[in-house]
């Protein structure tokens, strides 16, 4: 945002020294309208992000049920959080989905994609129908419909029992729910798996050929041609995925009929902030929960960013 | 770019400041939305009326209001329902925000709660002026809403705690429950129905909070005391490990199984062959089953007290609203006329008073059946005095259900749930 104000336009020659007081004058107004014009966004990120944000970094240190008054308790929240079994018990239940979920997930994107990646009939369907459910996955209709799939005598029970692994309906099976909140996650493969093929079309034509004629085969040509050069791509992905896949909350909440079980086995740390926060009423505790997310969630953005030195290759560095 | 340029930049400016003065103007006014003094200056006032329930009670309500209105042409009433976990977590965000609505539905584990927090109305000084009548109250219930002194809601209409049965069942396994039976004879039936029907006889009694307190209402204790709770680690233990030990032996429904069924009951599916709960909500299982259900007597510890007691939803209005005597007036056509009794039935229980009692006498067999129940109830000389519940009841209640039910799946050890289940109710009544 801030490069668009303070990059001067081509004709603005703000940057010689001693410009005109008028060029000068006219410089600045542009600036005051690059200003209005953000305004709304500024209001906005102000009254509804900036503000909130500061406020719960307040509670999270204090005692805080929605009524009283806010009271000062140090860092009460965090240690009362390291005790709690069901704290405990969100943090394995993400970091389950997180660690499960994000792969599989990438990974069908990345399958699907080199497939889509050469030219056939039915190109533009095919990409459209696996780009599909991205676009409604996230909706609680989708979670509705995923509660049912998985129920008792529902689709996947029968196609299960029917190949002699019967386990009876996930949903009300502590040991298996959470996978089908995975599945759910997997099957919107289709917005990682456009950006993988928008990465694949960027790799040059020349280079298979030239590995074609060194005599290298397919998976060679992959691994060692593809890979590296969408490996840019890749890293955004994974980054994306990650994160994203950390706040989970609504397909939780609805697969589970709004309790986040059974056997807290669907307890997502969102959830359970939501339960403390909303529930009851454990406003400075769900705070401080909150930052908490935040403190993991940078740990591991910044550890990707470390690691990307080793294995993401970007092509201007290789010139 | 000539002067045209600059002047349609300056007009376009303009609009964009606009714009955006109006966003901050539109988020000042969402955020003391609907705390306005409600309608015109002609002495029409609004109030909020707030509810939890589905939409038959829906319907009932609005109809109700619709006469209220007739009466009192002066009173407006907006209307807001949800179910009943949704309703209290709008509820508390509203109360927080120092916008509840000025009359709503309130039951016991509600009262302490929200006085503490000063968002209850204290209706004394609207009876003492005569906007309010407390006269003409069934078994005097009108009792369940005072708390320390106050008068923190007005009973609606009684109910109690009661076992629906699946007749059926319970015909063809030739069990015949009875006034005074023992949980060993019940649970003895039980086994009966599991060995000759096949079906689990329950569908999960030991998650259910006030079944728990008139078990301990029947061997002197009690769920809650004044400011706690009323038994300690090795009652709980007792009462889940044996709980644990019927699902394992079939007696009780699979709780898999009941969890995948909701939001139906697993009773009405035919999954189990009875359920403990509040007799106003037995219309339900004949709504959603294919059997016919029955009321049958609370099993009891020594063949005579089942520990019962009336509870009550209730009427309660917004210690901030700026119109208490409107609010007070509604309460009042609310639970004392008898054409709102005749609309509402027994939908909240049985009719609170005497005119609304009268008025409306029960043609389907379900509704005769409730009223039956609590006149057996009654004349059994059962029936015992309920305290209100402490501050944090609310969510004791819940951490109950769902520990019962980590419990009962196996994935929790009954000492371990017992033990959280302490931690739990620990934190929540000192919050």
């Amino acid at each position: 945002m801030t490069t668009l104000i303070e990059d001067s336009p081509p004709d603005a020659p703000e940057k010689h020294p001693g410009p005109p007081a008028a060029v000068r004058r006219r410089g600045r107004r542009e600036n005051l309208a690059g200003y209005l014009f953000m305004s709304p966004w500024i209001a906005g990120f102000l009254l509804l992000t900036a503000g909130p944000m500061t406020a719960s970094l307040y509670f999270a240190f204090t005692d805080y049920n929605l009524f009283n008054s806010p009271k000062w308790i140090g860092l009460d929240n965090f240690t009362r959080m390291l005790d709690d079994p069901r704290w405990q018990k969100s943090v394995e239940v993400t970091a389950k989905y997180v660690v499960i979920g994000t792969p599989l997930k990438l990974l069908l994107a990345l399958g699907v994609a080199l497939l889509l990646a050469q030219s056939r009939r039915g190109q533009a369907f095919y990409r459209a129908a696996f780009y599909a459910p991205s676009l409604i996955g996230a909706s609680v209709s989708v979670g509705f419909v995923w509660r049912a799939l998985f129920s008792d005598d529902a689709v996947v029970d029968r196609t299960q029992s029917s190949l002699g692994f019967d386990v009876g309906g996930w949903v009300g099976n502590p040991d298996w729910v959470l996978h089908s909140l995975v599945a759910l996650t997997v099957w919107q493969f289709g917005a990682p798996m456009v950006i993988f093929l928008a990465g694949l079309k960027q790799v040059p034509k020349e280079l298979y050929e030239a590995a074609e004629v060194d005599g290298a085969g397919p998976f060679k040509r992959f691994w060692s041609i593809t890979l590296p050069m969408i490996s840019p791509v890749l890293f955004f992905n994974v980054l994306l995925e990650t994160i994203h896949s950390f706040q989970i909350f609504g397909s939780a909440y609805v697969v589970s009929n709004t309790s986040c079980g059974p056997a807290d086995a669907t307890l997502v740390y969102t959830c359970y902030l939501y339960q403390k926060g909303f529930k009851e009423a454990q406003m400075g505790f769900a705070s401080a929960m909150a930052w908490m997310l935040l403190l993991a969630v940078a740990l591991v953005t910044a550890v990707l960013f470390w690691s990307q030195k080793r294995w993401v290759h970007y092509e201007e560095a290789a010139r | 770019m000539g002067k045209n340029g600059s002047v349609e930049r300056r007009a376009v400016l303009r609009a964009a400041a606009g714009a955006s003065l109006a966003t901050v103007g539109l988020a000042a006014t969402a955020g003391c939305g609907d705390g306005g003094d409600g309608g015109p200056g002609d002495g029409t006032v609004e109030i909020r009326f707030a509810w939890w329930g589905a939409e038959e009670r829906a319907k009932r309500i609005n109809r109700s209001i619709e006469l209220f209105e007739e009466k009192y042409p002066k009173i407006k009433v907006k209307t807001d329902f949800q179910d009943y976990v949704a309703f209290w977590e709008k509820f508390q965000t509203q109360a927080a925000g120092g916008n509840p609505p000025d009359v709503f539905q309130n039951a016991v584990a509600f009262l302490r709660k929200y006085d503490r927090r000063s968002v209850l109305l204290d209706l004394k000084s609207q009876v003492d002026a005569g906007n309010l009548s407390l006269e003409n109250f069934r078994s005097g219930i009108e009792k369940i809403g005072e708390v320390d002194g106050k008068l923190l809601g007005v009973p609606v209409g009684s109910n109690t705690m009661s076992l629906v049965i699946d007749e059926k069942v319970f015909e063809k396994a030739g069990v015949t429950p009875e006034q005074g039976w023992t949980w060993d004879e019940y649970f003895g039936a039980l086994k009966k129905i599991h060995d000759t029907q096949k079906v689990a006889g329950d569908t999960g009694y030991f998650g259910i909070m006030y079944l728990y307190d008139l078990y301990l209402r029947q061997n002197g204790k009690a769920f809650f005391t004044e400011d706690g709770l009323g038994f300690d680690e090795a009652d709980l233990t007792e009462w889940w490990q044996d709980g644990y030990n019927r699902v394992k032996a079939g007696i009780v429904t699979d709780p898999k199984r009941v969890e995948q069924l909701k939001p139906k009951s697993a009773l009405a599916s035919g999954d189990g062959a009875s359920e403990f709960t509040w007799d106003n909500f037995t219309v339900r299982y004949t709504t959603e089953g294919d059997s016919t259900y029955g009321l049958a007597p609370i099993p009891t510890t020594d063949g005579k007290e089942t520990g019962q007691y009336l509870g009550s939803l209730m009427l309660s209005g917004s210690a901030r609203t700026r119109h208490p005597e409107e609010v007070a007036r509604f309460i009042d056509f609310m639970v004392h006329d008898p054409g709102v009794g005749r609309i509402m039935g027994y939908d909240r229980g049985i009719l609170a008073t005497t005119e609304q009692f009268e008025a409306y006498k029960p043609t389907d067999a379900p509704n005769q059946a409730i009223a039956q129940y609590e006149e057996d109830v009654a004349e059994a000389g059962l029936l015992g005095a309920i305290t209100p519940h402490p501050a944090g009841a609310d969510t004791v209640e819940a951490a109950f259900l769902r520990i019962a039910g980590d419990m009962s799946t196996g994935k929790t050890k009954v000492s371990d749930a017992v033990e959280q289940f302490f931690s739990e109710a620990k934190t929540a009544l000192a919050a």
